[in-house]
């Protein structure tokens, strides 16, 4: 009893000072709503985040474009020459668009086929991969907790990390090929091989991040009533149908919303798969992000806007990519799926 | 067809026991109402019953055959669950005919069974709707026209309104009783409304604790309780109960030491051995009314006083501070702090041992 009444004194206490702050802020926004009304209140409120986004995210992008708008190697904009739409012509010089070796900017089409083909085989690849993981974790095995954790586990590493562990495994004298030979078998050159090299960048994208895309499934599965199952074992359901015809349709938003933050998630690879082949060999891992990141800031003869123009033209991709999604999650959202 | 039996059925899971040796014989045609209150062990033994879960022991028999084995949708069983546990991405049309698509049923026989269905229910009108377009009510006929359209050997039907609203519910309870006179199918019904299940059963099956505590048409439930629980349990507002003494038998009844210290005797013989041991007593608030000057009664003090028109309901307590509850015909004119006395007809008393159990030969 003593305890509950010293706990309730400084609770008192805490709100009496809570109270007194309270007021004293009240004062200022008072006046403010007095002067600005409701709206102008929404907007003080807003203008913090607003703030953060226009210098992190609005600003940035108007330079970007502005930048691709310019020429020469110089970093400075002040030092920059004007040349308009010229770094766009430059990129879409091309004999054949079929050809990216008759495009006057080859690696640029060269990556962009690279980061198109990463990511059909990647999201697809990913998704079904979640959702069997999901599909498994969402029943009642043992140690399922213990599960959960070490398929999100991936997730918590930094891209450098995840890119030096498998590179670690699958160099010319890494854990791979030391298992191989352990068994009797051939070594291979993952790494130095133009398709197994693609296939390992997709392999440890997929590792890195199914993890969180098998949480939002996971979601999606317990969301579902149990009742529904019940159902449809009274009706007597095959287990292939109630996963066709009960499971899929119900688990379409979440389906949505992993495809989408897949797709530019893929989209936007660079990181793990950089550390991991420096997309080699030759160009055969070369994905968008990294020829930018080498087109303005690595190569001897660094052309900033050159890469501000490929990263306009990418951002675009990820716009229209946005809005599709938009568009079917308001289309489901209209079929009323749940 | 349509009989189900079960025998000595038990359900554990882990180390809790929830059912505890269940015998029960649902004739066919039956309504049998499980009631009982939360976590009694209603809903699981339905679940046995659908064969959504495997009894512990014993054995459960439709029209004779073992079931025990028997997946759930090979029993003929059909059920409505009580979050109506519609496809909420399909039609009403697609979750009426998902079931029969299952056992590969010719189109035109799904066709006129949904036609026959809807026409039953009334719920042509949005056949193309999905579940989320429907009121509660509506939603509540779909998932019994789903039911239907199975031709089942018995309907389970897990506390199937008791997400609708009160006058909703009523209306529906009607519905379902005349669904049952027009079917004439063994139904079996969870609910923890015991008016729902005085309206709707042919039978009542009172559980408590996963054990039966009786079996019986809704007025022998209601006019001879087994015991205090049951007594307790059937009827609204719930029985009262209070303190008394046998003090003999004879030809003419029991005679009674009322904790007032009013001698009466109840018209039924209990045994001989049962003189001289405390009981309770068990009156039902629509047995009591006002006692006229000079007419012995249960003497107490109005606490609380609910005039609804037809009847008054009286909240009151005795002497020795036991709540007693009143249903009086009419309207009266009583208040707060009022002293009276509710009389009563002495063969409208129920007498049960300290045990709980209803006092033999009573």
């Amino acid at each position: 009893m003593k305890a509950n009444g010293l706990l309730s004194a400084s609770q008192s206490a805490l709100m009496a000072v809570v109270g007194r702050l309270m007021g004293i802020i009240d004062v200022p926004l008072r006046y403010l709503q007095r002067k600005t009304g409701q709206t102008g209140m929404a907007a003080f409120f807003l203008a913090p985040n607003m703030a953060i986004f226009t210098v992190f995210v609005l600003v940035p992008f108007v330079i970007n474009f502005v930048y691709s708008l310019t020429g020469g190697s110089a970093i400075f904009l002040s030092e920059r020459s004007f040349v308009g739409a010229e770094q766009y012509s430059e990129i879409f010089a091309c004999g054949n668009y079929l050809d990216p070796n008759s495009c006057k900017q080859d690696v640029f089409w060269i990556a962009a086929g690279n980061t198109a083909a990463f990511v059909v085989l990647q999201v697809s690849l990913m998704i079904v991969a979640a959702l069997i993981t999901a599909l498994i974790l969402n029943r009642e095995i043992i140690g399922r907790g213990f599960w959960r954790a070490v398929f999100f586990f991936p997730v918590l590493l930094s891209p450098v990390v995840t890119g030096l562990i498998w590179r670690w495994i699958f160099q010319r004298q890494g854990v791979l090929n030391g298992v191989m030979q352990g068994l009797g078998l051939e070594p291979h050159d993952w790494l130095t091989e133009r398709n197994s090299a693609f296939f390992a960048s997709i392999g440890v994208s997929i590792w890195a991040h199914v993890g969180f895309y098998t949480l939002i499934l996971l979601a999606g599965l317990q969301a579902i009533p149990k009742d529904l199952y019940e159902a449809a074992q009274m009706d007597g359901t095959s287990r292939q149908r109630v996963f066709w015809r009960i499971t899929l349709p119900l688990l379409m938003p979440n389906l949505i919303v992993v495809l989408v933050l897949a797709l530019i998630k893929a989209v936007q690879i660079f990181d793990e798969a950089f550390v991991l082949t420096h997309g080699g060999p030759g160009t055969s891992t070369m994905y968008l992000v990294q020829y930018i990141y080498e087109t303005g800031f690595a190569s001897e003869l660094r052309n900033p806007g050159l890469a501000a123009a490929a990263s306009i033209l990418m951002g675009a991709v990820l716009v229209v990519l946005t809005l599709v999604q938009m568009a079917a999650s308001r289309r489901n959202e209209k079929k009323g799926a749940r | 067809m349509g009989r189900i039996t079960l025998e000595k059925v038990t359900k554990s899971f882990g180390a809790i026991d929830v059912l505890h040796g269940i015998d029960l014989d649902i004739g066919e045609g039956e309504f049998v109402v499980f009631v009982g209150p939360s976590g009694c062990g209603k809903s699981t033994l339905l679940r046995q019953i659908a064969g959504l879960d495997k009894p512990t022991s014993g054995e459960i028999r439709i029209d004779g055959t073992l079931v025990n084995d028997v997946p759930a949708s090979d029993r003929g069983l059909a059920m409505v669950f009580q979050s109506y546990a519609l496809y909420p991405h399909m039609s009403v049309r697609q979750n009426l005919a998902f079931g029969l698509e299952n056992a590969r049923m010719p189109k035109a026989e799904i066709d006129a069974r949904i036609a026959e269905a809807a026409r039953m229910l009334e719920i042509g009108d949005y056949l193309e709707r999905r579940p989320g377009q429907l009121s509660g009510g509506q939603r509540q006929r779909v998932a019994i026209g789903r039911a239907i359209v199975r031709n089942p050997t018995a309907f389970l039907l897990d506390e199937p309104l008791s997400n609708l609203d009160a006058e909703l519910r009523i209306s529906m309870r009607a519905e379902l009783a005349a669904l049952h006179a027009r079917l004439k199918t063994t139904m079996i019904y969870v609910t923890h409304d015991q008016i729902e299940a005085m309206t709707l059963a042919d039978r009542i099956v009172v559980l408590r604790k996963g054990r039966v505590e009786q079996v019986g048409s809704p007025l022998e439930l209601y006019n001879r309780p087994a015991n205090r629980f049951v007594a307790g349990f059937i009827g609204a507002p719930s029985m009262n109960f209070l303190s008394g003494r046998i003090e003999g038998v004879s030809g003419a009844g029991t005679q009674l030491r009322l904790f007032d210290g009013e001698l009466v005797t109840v018209p039924r013989v209990a045994e001989a051995n049962q003189v001289g041991q405390d009981v309770s007593v068990g009156l039902r608030p629509q047995h009591m009314r006002v006692a006229r000057d000079g007419e012995n009664g249960v003497p107490v003090t109005i606490d609380m006083v609910e005039a609804l028109g037809s009847e008054t309901v009286v909240h009151a307590h005795a002497s020795t501070g036991e709540l007693v509850l009143a249903v009086l015909q009419g309207q009266h004119n009583l208040s707060r702090g009022d002293s009276l006395k509710f009389a009563y007809d002495p063969a409208d008393l129920h007498l049960f041992d300290k045990n709980g159990a209803r006092v033999s030969g009573t």
